[in-house]
C-alpha cells in the first residue's frame, strides 16, 4: 500500500453508545431458527413426567409403581424410596425433590417416570396408586399464625408416637419446624414513636397484593444426561449456572468439578429461574437410573402448577407527616403467604424493607414480616422482587398524605424525595440520583397537575366513563446487590488474526438483549463495529464465573467486567504498536478498526494487520485478556443496613385510565415514564425492556390474578388467567434520565426490573383520581372495581401481628 | 365407548350421515374446540372420526328465497367478511367481530359453535334473536333426511343438543330482517375478543315510531345454555323506549337471569352486568 | 397402539407424504414428526398464538388442528416463508424495530403479522393490534411489535 495514501486517511470518531442496536440473536428468533430446550433432542434420549399430588395436604400412606413399572416402554420409575440419599433442596431446605411421606400443596411430587416418548410417561402415571390420608389444609396465612395451628411441617414422630432426637443442624425438611413461621425480617430506624408524636396527620391501612406468576411463553424444561464416567451433562435454563452447579452436584453427592450446565436460549425469565426447583433434581435422578439422556418439559398446565409466583402479601401501612409536607415515619407490618415451601419470594423483605426504608426520605421507620408456611403454591423471585408490594402501598400513602395536608400531591413528593448525596437511613447512598429528574419530567411529559385537577372536578359530571391520572415513583437496586460472597461477574476476551472478538463472558442471556450492550461496550473501547464480536455466554465449562442474572446486575456487572477486559485488550495492543511505529500509547487510539493517531485521527495501520504481525512473529503473541469485575457494594449488616448496590435507579411513571362506572372496566390509556438509567446504551434494547415491564405492571394492575381456593389453583391457563394482549396496551411516552452513574459502565445502572414496579401503584391513583374511590387491594378487575364503586367492598384491616 | 378404530373424511353428505347412522362417530369440522378438549382428555373420541372438511354441501353462505343459508363449514372469518351477511345481518358481524382471535375465526366453524353449544358461544346469542334455525342431515332409512329445528329450542345444557348422535348440523337459515329491523349485540370483557364472555346481550326486533315490536332478547353465559329472555321480551313487547320503560326492562332482566358464581365473575355481577347493559343496549336501540 | 392414518400435502412448497397418529395436532406433527421446531408449543389450547402457521393461505393454531386435516391441503410454516421475499422485509422489520426479545412468541407473530399483511397491504396501528390479539408475547409489550408490522406494511407504500 502506498504510505503517502495511506497517511491521508483520517477516522472520524464514532459511538455506538445510545444507538438504536438491534439485537445480535434477533434474526435466528424471527426466522424461527433459535433452538430452544423445547427444540433439542437427545439421541437415546428419554422422555421425564412427574405425578403429582392429588391432594392439597395428605399423609402418603402407599405408593404401588408396579403397574407403571411393566407398562412397555417405560424405563424407570422412582419414588422417595428408590432415592434414599435425596437431599434437602430451596432456600430454607425445606423440602426433597421426590416427597417423602407427606404432600403439603397442590404440585409436590410424588413419582416421575422416564419412557420411550411423553404418551407412554403419561400413561405410566396414570398407573401409578397413592393411597392418600387428609390433613387439614391451611389455605390462609392468618390462620396458619394462630396459636394451635395445625403444622405444616411438624417434626417427626417415632412409630411409637414419641419424639426423635434429631441431630443439630439438620434441615427442615429432616427435623421440622415447630411453628409455621419460615422467616422473619425486622428492621428499624430512628423511632417510630417519635416520628408519630412529631406528625400532623397519620394515615393506616391494610393493602392485600395478589397471586401472579411470570407465564414465560417458553415452558420449562431440562435435558439431563451422564457421561460414561459419571459426569453429567444439563441442559437448563437457570439463570444462575455457576452457584447451581455446586448445589446439584450436592444433589447427587458428587464433585461439583462434574457437572455442566449449558445454557440453550430461554424463552423468558423475569426472575423465575433462579431456584433449584424439585423437578430438576428429579430430572438427573431419572438420568442416572436409566442410563440415558432424560428431557422433561412442563406443559402449561404444569408451568402454572409447579412454577413460583409472585409473593402474595398483607400489609398494614401506617405513615405519617407533618403539615409542610415533610414525611416523619412509615411502620409496616406485612404477612408473607410463603406456600408450602421456603423459595426466593420469602426473601423479598430484603427490596420491599428498603422500599419503606429509603424511598423518599423516612426519618423514622419500622419493618417487619413474617413469611408463614400454608398448604398454598410458593413463592420465588420475579421481576420487582417485592418492590411492587411495597411501592403499591408507599404511593396510595403519598397521594392520601398530600390530600390529607391539602397539598399539591407533586409537590409533596418533590419535597420529600432525596437528592445525590444523601444516605438514607438504611445506609444506601445515592451517588447518582435523578429522582426529582423523573418526578418533574413524567409529571411535565404527561400534564399531570393539569389532568389530575381537571379529572377530579369531572367525577361527578353525567357519564359512565371517568377519567383518572395517577403517579408513582420507585427504587431498586442498579448497581447489583450484593447478598452473596460475591457479587462479580468473570469475562475472558480474546482477539483472532482478523480483528474479531470473542467476548467469554459468565453473564447468562434470558432474552433480555445483554449480548448486544456487552458487544457494544467492547466495541466502544476497541473501535470496532458490532459485527466484529461473537458472544460466548452459555457453558459453564468455557464461562467464567458469574453469581447469576438477578437484581437488574447484567449490565452494569458483566459491562464494567467486559469493558476491563476490553481495556486491558485495548492497553496490549497500542502497546505493541506505540512500539512499532515508535510513538507512545497515549498518542494512539482505537477507531474503525484501525490504530490511529489520537489527536488527528489518522491511520497507523489497520488493527488486523497488526494482530497478525504480532501473532506470526518470532515471539509469537496472542491479545487474550481476562477481567474480574467485583462492584464497590457492601453487605448489609444484621440490621440491614449497608450500602448493598454500587448505584440505585429511579423511575417515575404517571398512568392514565379510563373507568367504566357501568362494567368496573378499567382501561389503561396512557403511561408517561421518566427513568434514571445512568445512562443509555442501546435505546433499542432498553425501550424494549421499559415497554416489556410496563405491560408486564399493566397485567399485575388490572388484568392477572392467579385464583388459588382452599390451596387449589383454579385457573392454571391462558384463558382465565389473563396475560395483557395487544389490543389492550397503552400508549407509551418514556423518557431517560442520564444522571451518568460514576461506577456504572459508560454511566449506565441497570433498569431490568423498574419498569413495572410504579404501574399498579399509579393506576390504583389513577382510579382514585377518576372516581374518588381508593382501592387496596389487587388485581382491579372489572368486578373488584364495580363493587368497590358500588361500596360493596369491606374495608380491609390486618391487624399487624406481632411474634415475640 | 369404543376406542378410536376408524378415520374418515367423506367428500359428499350421503358418505357422512350413511357413517352416523352407527351413531359411534365424533365429528370434526374446524377443530378449534375438538382439538383441546380430546387433547386434554375432556372429551374422548369415539370409534369413527369423521372429518366433514371436505363436503361440499356444507359451505357456502347464500340467499334462499327469503332466508340467509350459512353453511355449517362456513368459518367466522367468511361470515363476517361475506357481503350477505355485512349488508343484511350486521349484528352477527358485531358478534364475530368479537369472537377469539384472527386465528381462531379463521378455523372455527359456525356448525362447530353451534354443536358445541356453549352457554357463552358467541354466535349464539344473535343467531337467537334473528329466529335462526338449525338444519339437520341424518339417514334414518336408506335416504339423506332433512329437517329444521328453531334454535331457540336447540339447546338443552352445557354441550348438550336435542341433535341425535346420527344427525349432522348442515347449516344454518335467517330469515331476513324486515324493514325497521334493529338488532345489537354486546359482550362483556376487558378483551375486544380473545375473552370468554363473562356475559353476552343480544337485542333485536323491529322499531317503528319509537315503538319495539317482535322484540328479541337473549342471553349468553347466564345460564346452562344460551337463552331467549321470555319475560324480558314480554316486557319490551310494544314499548315505547323511553327512560323509565329502559329502567323497568334492564330490572326485569335482572331477575330474570339466573347465573352461576365461577372463576370469571360472580352471579351478583353478572346480574348487575346484565341489567347495566341491557340498559346501554336499550338506549342505544332508541336513539338508532 | 393408537390409529395412524397417512396423510399428503404441501408443506412449505413442497409435498409431503406422513404417517401419524389420529389424533395428534398439527403442532406436535411439525416438531415431532416432521422435525420442524420454528412452530412453537405455548399453551396448546389457542390462547397463545406461538404455534401459529399458514394452512390454505389462512392463519391458524397448530395447536387446534388435527395432523390428519392437513390432508390434501397447503401448509407454510415460519421455515416455509424463508423463500417469500415479502417475509423478508417482515423479517428484518422485526429486528431492526426490537420486537424480538427472547424471541420465544416471534414465529408465531410473524406467521400472523404475515397473514395480516396479506389481508391489508398497509394497516394502521389498531388493525394491527387486532390482527396480533390471538398472540401474545411476555417480554416485548407488544408495542415494538405492532411497530414493526405497520412500518413493514408502510414501507411498501412508498417503493
Ligand atoms: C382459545 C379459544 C378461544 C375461543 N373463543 C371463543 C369465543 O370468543 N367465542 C366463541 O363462541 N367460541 C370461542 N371458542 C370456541 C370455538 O372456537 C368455537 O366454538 C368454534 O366455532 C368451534 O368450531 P369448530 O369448527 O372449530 O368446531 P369443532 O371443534 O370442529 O367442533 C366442535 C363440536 O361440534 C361438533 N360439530 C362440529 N361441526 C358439526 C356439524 N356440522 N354437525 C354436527 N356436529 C358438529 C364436533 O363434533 C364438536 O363436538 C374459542 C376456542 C378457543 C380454543
Ligand atoms: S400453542 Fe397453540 S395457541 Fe398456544
Ligand atoms: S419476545 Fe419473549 S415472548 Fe415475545
Amino acid at each position: 500500500m502506498n504510505v503517502a495514501e495511506k497517511k491521508a486517511r483520517v477516522i472520524e470518531p464514532d459511538s455506538l453508545i445510545g444507538k438504536r442496536i438491534p439485537k445480535m440473536d434477533a434474526p435466528e428468533k424471527a426466522s424461527g431458527r433459535t433452538r430452544y430446550i423445547h427444540d433439542i433432542n437427545l439421541s437415546g434420549q428419554l422422555y421425564g413426567k412427574i405425578l403429582r399430588s392429588a391432594r392439597i395436604h395428605a399423609l402418603i400412606k402407599s405408593i404401588d409403581v408396579s403397574a407403571a413399572r411393566a407398562l412397555p416402554g417405560v424405563h424407570v420409575v422412582i419414588t422417595a424410596a428408590d432415592i434414599p440419599d435425596q437431599r434437602p433442596i430451596g432456600v430454607a431446605k425445606d423440602h426433597f425433590p421426590l416427597k417423602v411421606g407427606r404432600v403439603r400443596s397442590q404440585r409436590d411430587e410424588i413419582a416421575a417416570v422416564a419412557a420411550e416418548s411423553e404418551e407412554i410417561a403419561e400413561a405410566a402415571l396414570k398407573l401409578i396408586k397413592v393411597e392418600y390420608e387428609d390433613l387439614p389444609v391451611i389455605s390462609n396465612p392468618e390462620d396458619a399464625i394462630k396459636p394451635g395451628a395445625a403444622l405444616i411441617h411438624p417434626e417427626p414422630h417415632g412409630a411409637d408416637g414419641s419424639h426423635l432426637h434429631l441431630k443439630q443442624g439438620m434441615s427442615i425438611a429432616h427435623k421440622g419446624k415447630p411453628d409455621n413461621i419460615a422467616m422473619r425480617f425486622d428492621y428499624v430506624h430512628g423511632d417510630v414513636v417519635q416520628g408519630e408524636a412529631e406528625s400532623d396527620v397519620v394515615v393506616e391501612d391494610t393493602f392485600k397484593l395478589h397471586y401472579v406468576t411470570h407465564c414465560c411463553m417458553g415452558v420449562s424444561g431440562m435435558i439431563a444426561e451422564f457421561d460414561a464416567s459419571g459426569n453429567v451433562l444439563m441442559y437448563s435454563n437457570t439463570q444462575v449456572p455457576f452457584l447451581h452447579k455446586r448445589e446439584f452436584a450436592e444433589y447427587l453427592n458428587i464433585d461439583p468439578a462434574r457437572i455442566r450446565i449449558i445454557q440453550p436460549p430461554i424463552g423468558g425469565g423475569f426472575g423465575s429461574k433462579l431456584d433449584i426447583y424439585p423437578f430438576e433434581v428429579i430430572c438427573l435422578y431419572l438420568a442416572r437410573a436409566a442410563k440415558r439422556p432424560v428431557k422433561m418439559l412442563f406443559t402449561r398446565e404444569e408451568e402454572f402448577l409447579a412454577s413460583p409466583t409472585r409473593q402474595p402479601v398483607l400489609l398494614t401501612l401506617r405513615s405519617g407527616c407533618k403539615k409542610d409536607g415533610t414525611l416523619t415515619f412509615r411502620q409496616v407490618h406485612t404477612l408473607h403467604d410463603n406456600g408450602a415451601y421456603t423459595s426466593w419470594g420469602a426473601t423479598t423483605p430484603f427490596v420491599m424493607m428498603q422500599t419503606f426504608s429509603s424511598l423518599y426520605r423516612v426519618p423514622h421507620c419500622d419493618y417487619h414480616t413474617a413469611a408463614v408456611y400454608t398448604n398454598n403454591p410458593y413463592a420465588g423471585s420475579f421481576r420487582g422482587y417485592g418492590n411492587l408490594q411495597a411501592t403499591f402501598a408507599i404511593e396510595q400513602h403519598m397521594d392520601m398524605l398530600a390530600e390529607k395536608i391539602g397539598m399539591d400531591p407533586l409537590e409533596f413528593r418533590l419535597k420529600n424525595a432525596q437528592d445525590a448525596g444523601e444516605v438514607t437511613g438504611q445506609g444506601m447512598s445515592f451517588k447518582s440520583c435523578g429522582f426529582k429528574d423523573c418526578i418533574t419530567t413524567a409529571a411535565k411529559r404527561s400534564d399531570y397537575a393539569r389532568k389530575a385537577r381537571e379529572n377530579a372536578a369531572n367525577r361527578d359530571k353525567p357519564g359512565n366513563i371517568k377519567r383518572g391520572i395517577g403517579m408513582a415513583s420507585m427504587l431498586h437496586v442498579g448497581g447489583g446487590a450484593k447478598i452473596y460472597p460475591s457479587d462479580g461477574c468473570g469475562t475472558i476476551l480474546k482477539m483472532d488474526d482478523f480483528a474479531n472478538v470473542t467476548l467469554i463472558t459468565g453473564a447468562s442471556e434470558i432474552g433480555q438483549g445483554s449480548e448486544t450492550v456487552l458487544s457494544q461496550l467492547v466495541c466502544e473501547e476497541l473501535g470496532l463495529p458490532i459485527s466484529a464480536v461473537t458472544v460466548v455466554n452459555n457453558d459453564t465449562a468455557i464461562t467464567p464465573w458469574d453469581v447469576g442474572v438477578h437484581a437488574s446486575r447484567t449490565t452494569f456487572i458483566a459491562g464494567n467486567s467486559a469493558i476491563g477486559a476490553a481495556k486491558k485488550a485495548k492497553s496490549k495492543i497500542l502497546a505493541v504498536a506505540a512500539k512499532k511505529y515508535g510513538t507512545a500509547e497515549d498518542e494512539l487510539d482505537l477507531r474503525g478498526g484501525f490504530v490511529i493517531q489520537a489527536a488527528s485521527g489518522e491511520v497507523v495501520v489497520e488493527l488486523s494487520k497488526l494482530l497478525r504481525n504480532l501473532h506470526f512473529q518470532d515471539k509469537a503473541e496472542l491479545v487474550m485478556t481476562t477481567f474480574y469485575y467485583e462492584p464497590p457494594s457492601v453487605h448489609q449488616d444484621k440490621g440491614f443496613k449497608g450500602d448493598v448496590s454500587a448505584a440505585y435507579a429511579w423511575g417515575s411513571q404517571v398512568v392514565e385510565v379510563e373507568v367504566d362506572t357501568d362494567t368496573g372496566i378499567v382501561r389503561m390509556t396512557k403511561v408517561t415514564g421518566a427513568h434514571d438509567v445512568g445512562r443509555v446504551l442501546n435505546r433499542l434494547g432498553i425501550e424494549g425492556q421499559i415497554e416489556g415491564g410496563v405491560v408486564m405492571g399493566q397485567g399485575y394492575a388490572l388484568t392477572e390474578d392467579l385464583l388459588i381456593q382452599n390451596g387449589v389453583m383454579k385457573n392454571p391457563n391462558f384463558r382465565d388467567y389473563k396475560l395483557v394482549t395487544a389490543p389492550e396496551i397503552p400508549e407509551m411516552d418514556i423518557a431517560f434520565i442520564e444522571s451518568m452513574d460514576g461506577e456504572g459502565p459508560q454511566g449506565a445502572k441497570g433498569v431490568g426490573e423498574a419498569p413495572s414496579i410504579c404501574i399498579a401503584a399509579a393506576t390504583a391513583n389513577a382510579i382514585a383520581n377518576a372516581t374518588g374511590v381508593r382501592m387496596f387491594e389487587l388485581p382491579f378487575t372489572p368486578e373488584k372495581v364495580y363493587r368497590a364503586l358500588h361500596g360493596q367492598t369491606p374495608k380491609l384491616y390486618w391487624k399487624p401481628w406481632k411474634a415475640e | 365407548m369404543t376406542e378410536l378404530k376408524h378415520y374418515f373424511a367423506p367428500t359428499s353428505l350421503d358418505q357422512a350421515v350413511e357413517c352416523l347412522k352407527d351413531g359411534d362417530v365424533t365429528i370434526l369440522a374446524g377443530g378449534t374446540d375438538l382439538t383441546p378438549q380430546s387433547q386434554a382428555g375432556r372429551v374422548k373420541i369415539k370409534h369413527t372420526l369423521m372429518n366433514i372438511r371436505h363436503i361440499p354441501q356444507l359451505t357456502g353462505i347464500t340467499l334462499e328465497g327469503r332466508e340467509i343459508h350459512i353453511g355449517a363449514l362456513a368459518t367466522i372469518t367468511e361470515i363476517m367478511e361475506h357481503p350477505l351477511v355485512r349488508q343484511h345481518l350486521p349484528v352477527l358481524v358485531e358478534a364475530c367481530d368479537h369472537f377469539a382471535s384472527d386465528q381462531i375465526r379463521n378455523a372455527g366453524t359456525i356448525g362447530g359453535n353451534i354443536c358445541n353449544a356453549s352457554p357463552a358461544g358467541d354466535t349464539l346469542i344473535p343467531l337467537l334473536v334473528l329466529d335462526a334455525s338449525v338444519e339437520l342431515a341424518s339417514m334414518p332409512e336408506a335416504k339423506l333426511y332433512r329437517h329444521t329445528m328453531p334454535l331457540s329450542t336447540f339447546f338443552v345444557g352445557p354441550g348438550k343438543t336435542r341433535k341425535s348422535l346420527c344427525e349432522l348440523v348442515t347449516g344454518v337459515r335467517i330469515p331476513l330482517p324486515e324493514q325497521g329491523h334493529v338488532a345489537r349485540f354486546f359482550k362483556l370483557g376487558t378483551r375486544p375478543a380473545l375473552d370468554i364472555s363473562t356475559i353476552s346481550i343480544g337485542v333485536a326486533g323491529t322499531l317503528r315510531d319509537g315503538v319495539l315490536s317482535n322484540a328479541r332478547v337473549a342471553f349468553g353465559a347466564v345460564a346452562p345454555t344460551p337463552t331467549r329472555a321470555a319475560q324480558t321480551e314480554q316486557a319490551l313487547e310494544g314499548q315505547r323506549l323511553d327512560a323509565a320503560t329502559i329502567e323497568k326492562v334492564a330490572a326485569i332482566a335482572r331477575d330474570e337471569v339466573k347465573p352461576i358464581d365461577d372463576v370469571r365473575a360472580t352471579a351478583w355481577y353478572r346480574k348487575e352486568m346484565i341489567h347495566n347493559i341491557t340498559k346501554r343496549i336499550l338506549s342505544h336501540v332508541a336513539q338508532a | 397402539m393408537s390409529l395412524k392414518h397417512d396423510i399428503e400435502f404441501t408443506l412449505n412448497g413442497v409435498k409431503r407424504r406422513v404417517s401419524v397418529d389420529v389424533t395428534m395436532n398439527a403442532l406436535a406433527m411439525l416438531r415431532e414428526v416432521i422435525g420442524l421446531t420454528g412452530t412453537k408449543y405455548g399453551c396448546g389450547e389457542g390462547e397463545c398464538g406461538a404455534c401459529t402457521i399458514q394452512v390454505d393461505g389462512v392463519s391458524l393454531n397448530s395447536c387446534l388442528m388435527f395432523a390428519v386435516d392437513c390432508d390434501g391441503r397447503n401448509v407454510t410454516t415460519i421455515e416455509g416463508l424463508a423463500n417469500d421475499s415479502k417475509a423478508d422485509a417482515l423479517r428484518e422489520s422485526f429486528v431492526e424495530h426490537g420486537a424480538v426479545q427472547c424471541g420465544f412468541c416471534t414465529p408465531g407473530m410473524i406467521m400472523q403479522a404475515d397473514h395480516m399483511l396479506h389481508k391489508h397491504a398497509h394497516p394502521d396501528e389498531a388493525c394491527v393490534k387486532r390482527g396480533l390479539e390471538g398472540n401474545l408475547c411476555r417480554c416485548t409489550g407488544y408495542k415494538k411489535i405492532v411497530d414493526a408490522v405497520v412500518a413493514c406494511g408502510a414501507a411498501e407504500v412508498t417503493p
